[in-house]
C-alpha cells in the first residue's frame, strides 16, 4: 500500500516523524514533489478561493498525490503545545482535503493533540497503523516512537550566539511559508545576496520565545503564533537583529492578528523596524525584491548613521 | 460607569436589562451604518477580519456617546474573535480614547479571570455577587424570549395575510416583554408571545419554501450586514430559520433553548462532513445545515465575513453536503466592499433554484400547480 503525505503545511513541522511512523508500520510512503508554480495554480483552482496560500499549496499537493497513492495521511493537528490550540485550518484540514474533488483517495486523519495530556489521541494513531496493515507490535512501536519524537520536538538546544557587527535580519513567518522556497520565492537566499544574514525563528530557543510571549498583556493561544511572536519579541529585546521581516500569507487569520499585535508592541517598545510581507498566489518576484532591497538598504543606512557619531559600534537599532 | 457591549442581536437587550437591574449606566451603540464601517476600516489593521473592524468602529461611536466601559467576551479557542478585545484595546488606546475594556473569558476556561472581571463591576452595582448572578440569569431568560420573538417572526412573516401583521405582533410582544421583571413574569411573557404569534393572521393556502440561514454570528444576525435578508426572503415567499441566536451562545452547556437542538446533537449531525471543532461557529453551521437538509428545507443561505477561518472550512464542506442532500447552498462572504446588487442577484438565483425544485416535487396530476410568489406579486 502506498501512503501519500503532501509536502505542505505541517509536513514542514512534523514530516520526519510521520515518515518514521509509516516506516515503522511497514508501508511505503510517498511524499509529494517540491512545490512548483503548477502546484500552486492547480491548488488555487480547486481549493476554495478564500483560503490562505498554504491551503492552496496543500490542495495542489493533494491533487498531485491523487493519482499516485492508495491513501493519504493528513493528521488533524489540534494543538501543538499544552494550553494552546492550532489554527482552525489545521483542525479542518482533513475534511477540507476530502471535499476537494469528489474522487479523492481515502484520507486518514488521526488526531495530534499535544494539549491533551492524557494522550487519548494516541489511540487514533494506533488504529491508523492497524488500518494500514501493521501488526500490533509494529503499530505500538510506531506510535510510541511518534510520541517520543513529539515530546522532544521543542526540547533540542539551539545555538543562539551570534557574532556582533554583521547585519542580521530576523525572518518571522510560518515555517511552511518561509522554508518552501517556491512559496517564499527564495526569500532567505535573496536576503543573503543582499549582504545580510537571515535568522529564522527556528534559531530561537523555544523556552525563550514562550517566556517572551507570556509578557504580552493577553496570551496568544495559537501554538505556532505564540512561538512566532515570542521570537520577534526576543530578537527585539536582546537587540540581536537589526530589523524584522514579518512574512504572512493573505487571508491568514492568526497571522493577521499577531501581525497587528507585533506592530503595535514593537512601536510601544520603540524597537527595531518591522516590515510585513504578505504572500499570495499572485505575488511577483520583482515586487518582493524591491521591498527587500529597500528594507536592507534602510537597515544599513540606519546602522551606519547609528555607528558613526557615537563610534562605539552598538548593535543595530533605529 | 457607563457600559456598552458589542451590538449583535439580543446582546444589547440583555445587557441593557442587566444594567437597569444593577443600577449601572448603559450606552446603546448606534445602529450600524456606513459611518461605523468607515471608522472601523480606517482605524483597524488591514488584515484583521471584518467583524473586528466593525466592532472597533461601533466602540468608537459608543465612546463618543459617553460610554467609558466596553464589555467584550473572549475565550480560549482557535477563532480570531478571542483576540478582538486585545486588538480593540490597542487600537483605541493608540487613537487616544479614554475607556476601560473588560474582557470576559468563558467561566469554564478561566474561572478565576471571570470572577475577577465580575468583581470589577461589583463596586459600581447596587447588589452583591449573589444578586448579580441571579440578575444575569433573569436577563438571559429575557434574551431567550427576545430571540423567540425573532424566531417566530422569521417563521411567520412569509405567510402573513395582512400587510405588516408580523411587525405589529413584534411590537406588542416587545412591549409586554419590556415590562416583565421577575422570573414568573418573564415566563408568562414567553407564553403570551407564543400565543400572540399563533394569532397572527396567516394565509395557509399560499405556497412557501423553507430557507435555513447559517453562518457567522454578526453577519447572519445583524440585518445591516446581510442586507436584511430575512425580510427579503419573506417577500420571496420563504419562511426562514436561523442557526444562531445570541442568547443560545450565552447559555452555558450548549443547551441552545431557542434553537431547540443542543450542541452535541448538532455536532453529531455534522460529523460525517466535519468531525472536529474548528472554532467559532463553523461546526454549528455545518451541523445545522445538515439538520435543515434532513428536515426538508429547500435552500440554505450562508453568511460569513471575508476570510473567516471557521466558516471558510464549513464553506468547503458545504459542497459535499449540497451533493449528498441535493439542496442548494449559497455562501456569501461579506466585507466593507460588498454591494447590495451583487448579493441580490445571487439570492434571486438561489430562490429560482429552490422554487423550481419545489414545483417539480409538487406537480402531481390533479393538484393545482405551485406558483412562485415572484411571478404573482410584482416586487
Amino acid at each position: 500500500m502506498r501512503v501519500g503525505i503532501p509536502r505542505a503545511m505541517l509536513y514542514h513541522h512534523y514530516g520526519e516523524y510521520w515518515l518514521q511512523f509509516l516506516e515503522t508500520v511497514g508501508v511505503e510512503a510517498v511524499v509529494s514533489e517540491e512545490t512548483t508554480g503548477n502546484t500552486i495554480t492547480t491548488g488555487a483552482v480547486h481549493a476554495d478561493n478564500e483560503t490562505c496560500l498554504p491551503v492552496k499549496v496543500f490542495s495542489g499537493h493533494m491533487l498531485w498525490l491523487k493519482e499516485r497513492v492508495d491513501v493519504v495521511l493528513v493528521p488533524r493537528v489540534v494543538s501543538e503545545e499544552y494550553g494552546m490550540c492550532a489554527c482552525p485550518k489545521f483542525m479542518g484540514l482533513p475534511d477540507l482535503a476530502r471535499s476537494l474533488t469528489p474522487d479523492m483517495p481515502p484520507v486518514l486523519a488521526p488526531r495530534l493533540d499535544m494539549g491533551d495530556r492524557r494522550y487519548l489521541w494516541a489511540r487514533e494513531w494506533y488504529d491508523t497503523a492497524r488500518a494500514l496493515g501493521g501488526s500490533w507490535l509494529s503499530s505500538v512501536s510506531a506510535v510510541s516512537g511518534l510520541l517520543q519524537n513529539l515530546y522532544h520536538h521543542h526540547k533540542s538546544l539551539v545555538d543562539e550566539s551570534y557574532e556582533k557587527g554583521g547585519l542580521r535580519v530576523g525572518v518571522a513567518g510560518h515555517v511552511y511559508n518561509v522554508y518552501d522556497s517556491r512559496v517564499s520565492m527564495g526569500m532567505l537566499d535573496r536576503i543573503r545576496k543582499l549582504g545580510a544574514t537571515p535568522v529564522t525563528i527556528d534559531e530561537v530557543q523555544h523556552n525563550n520565545a514562550l517566556a517572551n510571549a507570556r509578557t504580552l498583556s493577553r496570551e496568544i493561544f495559537w501554538g505556532f503564533e505564540s512561538k512566532l511572536a515570542g521570537s520577534v519579541l526576543h530578537w527585539s529585546r536582546t537587540a540581536s537583529v537589526s530589523g524584522i521581516l514579518y512574512v504572512t500569507s493573505f487571508a491568514c487569520g492568526p497571522g493577521s492578528m499577531v501581525g497587528a499585535l507585533l506592530e503595535d508592541q514593537l512601536d510601544r517598545e520603540r524597537s527595531v523596524p518591522l516590515m510585513t510581507i504578505t504572500l499570495d498566489e499572485h505575488a511577483a518576484e520583482a515586487g518582493l525584491v524591491t521591498r527587500l532591497e529597500a528594507f536592507v538598504d534602510m537597515l544599513k543606512y540606519a546602522s551606519r548613521a547609528h555607528a558613526t557619531p557615537s563610534a562605539d559600534g552598538a548593535s543595530g537599532g533605529a | 460607569m457607563n457600559i456598552t457591549v458589542p451590538k449583535c442581536g439580543s446582546t444589547e437587550y440583555m445587557a441593557r436589562d442587566m444594567c437597569s437591574r444593577l443600577g449601572l449606566g448603559f450606552v446603546q451603540a448606534p445602529e450600524y451604518s456606513e459611518r461605523t464601517v468607515e471608522l472601523g476600516v480606517t482605524l483597524s489593521p488591514e488584515h484583521v477580519c471584518f467583524p473586528c473592524k466593525v466592532l472597533i468602529g461601533s466602540s468608537v461611536e459608543a465612546i463618543e456617546l459617553g460610554a467609558d466601559t466596553i464589555m467584550m467576551a473572549a475565550g480560549f479557542g482557535p477563532c480570531r474573535f478571542n483576540y478582538f478585545a486585545e486588538i480593540m484595546r490597542r487600537v483605541l488606546e493608540r487613537e487616544g480614547y479614554s475607556f476601560r475594556i473588560i474582557t470576559f473569558d468563558g467561566p469554564r476556561d478561566a474561572p478565576l479571570d471571570f470572577f475577577r472581571n465580575v468583581r470589577l463591576i461589583v463596586p459600581a452595582a447596587n447588589k452583591g455577587l449573589a444578586g448579580m448572578a441571579r440578575d444575569m440569569t433573569l436577563s438571559l431568560r429575557k434574551g431567550w424570549a427576545f430571540d423567540e420573538i425573532e424566531k417566530q417572526a422569521m417563521a411567520v412573516r412569509a405567510l402573513e395575510s395582512e400587510e405588516s401583521a408580523t411587525d405589529k405582533a413584534i411590537a406588542e410582544c416587545l412591549s409586554v416583554l419590556d415590562a416583565a421583571r421577575t422570573r414568573l413574569e418573564i415566563d408568562e411573557a414567553r407564553e403570551w408571545i407564543a400565543d400572540r404569534f399563533a394569532r397572527v393572521p396567516v394565509d395557509l393556502e399560499r405556497p412557501y419554501i423553507k430557507v435555513g440561514l447559517v453562518g457567522e454570528l454578526l453577519m447572519s444576525i445583524e440585518p445591516y450586514f446581510n442586507f436584511d435578508v430575512v425580510r427579503w426572503l419573506a417577500r420571496h415567499g420563504a419562511t426562514v430559520e436561523r442557526s444562531l441566536h445570541m442568547s443560545d451562545v450565552f447559555t452555558p452547556l450548549g443547551r441552545n433553548p431557542v434553537l431547540g437542538y443542543n450542541t452535541p446533537e448538532i455536532n453529531k449531525a455534522a460529523s460525517p462532513f466535519l468531525c472536529h471543532e474548528v472554532g467559532g461557529h463553523g461546526h454549528i453551521s455545518v451541523g445545522a445545515t445538515v439538520q435543515f437538509a434532513r428536515r426538508g428545507f429547500d435552500a440554505i443561505v450562508h453568511f460569513f465575513p471575508f476570510t473567516c477561518l471557521p466558516e471558510v472550512i464549513s464553506k468547503t464542506v458545504f459542497m459535499r453536503i449540497s451533493n449528498e442532500f441535493d439542496i442548494p447552498i449559497l455562501s456569501i462572504s461579506v466585507d466593507e466592499q460588498t454591494g447590495r446588487a451583487g448579493m441580490q442577484t445571487r439570492l434571486e438565483a438561489l430562490m429560482d433554484v429552490a422554487w423550481n425544485s419545489k414545483m417539480k416535487h409538487e406537480e402531481r396530476p390533479g393538484s393545482s400547480p405551485v406558483v412562485a410568489p415572484r411571478d404573482r406579486v410584482p416586487l
